[in-house]
């Protein structure tokens, strides 16, 4: 820390990450081990849980990791009550199934509903719940939404009402958990490269549709994300809350 | 995976850099690598800025400028031969009511939020797109705007319409600077302890009324906004443009 330059730092925090084993979710966990953060992480298949850890242990600080559906409410609920730390949430598990709004199926939509919306919902209650009854001095939540929480794009009718709701939901919890001196903010990144996505950059349509929608012609990474994840659960981002970071090479801006 | 906010071998040029917001900017620059250029109407206040970056063995140089006065800002850059990042800082304030504003002082607030920044912004930017290597090293530009650049307050309207106006700037810019891989973004501060808002709130009526409105129930630091600057400043950020940095303990959340 200096006289006006704090550091992104983590150290003797401990942040749980869901959707932690595969892209954003993983690169969040790395980040925040870099930081010196603590981390716990919640993912679906247990092989990739115990790779990621041979990744967090690099760092020197403490990895745990639990094998559950997000959408599995009493089991989160049993979990994240027990908790003994926790000053951070990465509330990041979801998905996304691109329809034409006229043929959305029905179980599409509410797949979508559940994962992005509900279980983002009970994650963060339940995480804010056991900060506030761990009694931390200071806490941090950062929801994974989306450019789409912002901007509307094409067979992406429920991804958008999911992630604008997302953001709503960031500056409702901004609001209510301020006297807790617990910050919500978001995050919205253009369209990363990540093992979900590898499909739709597949086709070189949509390809040249990212390309042609970013200003600065690049793809974000899934390290400038973590990166701005990071920040916003340190004290260096101590005053934001109920914000969004966007990163999105001006996709927005236009 | 994490992205360290580094500014070695980067010039910044910062603007209003003797005091309050500009001052704790050039010095957080400093601190994260950066060879800072401070420009102030105010010899001694450059000389204190000047001392305090050499001291913590940060590099600086510093012109006495008037940012109004188009021929001695010309001059004063015409000095400079290398930018990577411009903090467009210099700005002011003269609350009145809408009914009671003066002539004056729209005049003075609107030449100096509006059309000084905007010609040191271009000014700037021409500089800095002639560099060879621009799209390769990218670049920076920060323009120091105000949660009053997202929302009303009563007494502040020729502010709302500056800073509105250089949020509308901000994101333009950003649109045609990005195909020379330079980045543009503003900081939305809300109050923050400097010498402009501590005459401010030695109206304590307005100070309890302004602190009720910031649901984390603080004022900023200045560090605060350093820190937020500094991470635009650098690569840290190399996918964001376009966009605000609300460093506003959720004001403009509600």
């Amino acid at each position: 820390m200096g006289i006006f330059l704090k550091d992104i730092n983590l150290k003797g925090k401990t942040a749980l990450i869901t959707g932690a084993t595969k892209g954003l979710g993983r690169g969040a966990a790395i980040a925040i081990a870099e930081a010196g953060g603590n981390v716990i992480a919640i993912g679906r298949n247990q092989s990739e849980l115990d790779t990621l850890k041979k990744e967090i242990k690099k760092f020197k600080v403490n990895y745990v990791s639990f094998n559950c559906d997000v959408n599995n409410y009493n089991q989160i609920k049993s979990f994240i009550t027990k908790l003994k730390k926790l000053d951070i949430l990465v509330n990041n598990a979801g998905t996304n199934i691109p329809e034409p709004f006229l043929n959305v199926k029905k179980s599409s939509m509410e797949t979508l509903l559940n994962v992005n919306t509900k279980a983002v919902f009970n994650v963060a209650q339940l995480c804010a719940n056991q900060i506030i009854k761990l009694k931390r001095k200071s806490g941090s939540i950062i929801n994974i939404s989306s450019i789409f929480g912002i901007v509307a794009g094409q067979k992406r009718t429920v991804y958008s009402m999911t992630k604008f709701g997302v953001e709503g939901l960031t500056k409702g919890m901004a609001l209510d958990l301020a006297k807790y001196n617990i910050r919500v903010n978001s995050v919205c990144p253009n369209i990363v490269l990540t093992p979900r996505t590898r499909k739709y950059f597949a086709d070189k349509k949509y390809n040249k549709y990212v390309k042609e929608n970013t200003p600065i012609n690049k793809l974000v990474t899934v390290s400038d994300v973590a990166t701005s994840i990071t920040f916003l659960a340190s004290e260096a981002a101590s005053m934001i809350t109920g914000s969004s970071i966007i990163i999105d090479g001006g996709w927005t801006a236009k | 995976m994490l992205k360290k906010i580094n500014l070695k071998n980067k010039t910044a040029l910062v603007t209003g850099a003797g005091k309050g917001l500009g001052k704790a900017c050039a010095i957080a620059l400093a601190e994260a690598g950066a060879k800072v250029i401070l420009l102030s109407r105010t010899k001694s206040d450059l000389n204190k800025v000047n001392k305090i970056i050499k001291k913590t063995k940060g590099s600086s140089q510093s012109f006495v400028c008037d940012v109004t006065n188009l021929e001695d800002l010309k001059k004063t850059l015409n000095k400079i031969h290398r930018l990577d990042i411009l903090v467009n800082n210099a700005g002011n304030n003269r609350p009145q009511h809408f009914t009671k504003v003066s002539q004056e002082n729209m005049e003075y607030l609107t030449n100096l939020n509006m059309k000084a920044a905007f010609n040191v912004a271009q000014l700037c930017s021409q500089k800095m797109v002639k560099a060879k290597n621009r799209k390769k090293i990218g670049g920076s530009i920060i323009h120091m705007s105000s949660q009053l650049g997202r929302v009303g307050c009563e007494g502040r309207n020729v502010y709302n319409m500056n800073k509105f106006g250089v949020e509308g700037l901000s994101r333009g810019m950003a649109c045609e600077l990005a195909p020379y891989n330079i980045r543009v973004n503003t900081i939305c501060p809300t109050f923050v302890e400097t010498p402009m808002v501590k005459k401010f709130f030695k109206n304590k009526k307005f100070k309890n009324k302004m602190l009720k409105n910031i649901p984390l129930g603080r004022v900023a630091k200045e560090s605060d906004v350093a820190t937020a600057v500094a991470f635009l400043a650098a690569d840290s950020s190399e996918m964001i443009t376009g966009t605000s940095l609300l460093v506003d303990g959720g004001w403009t959340a509600q």
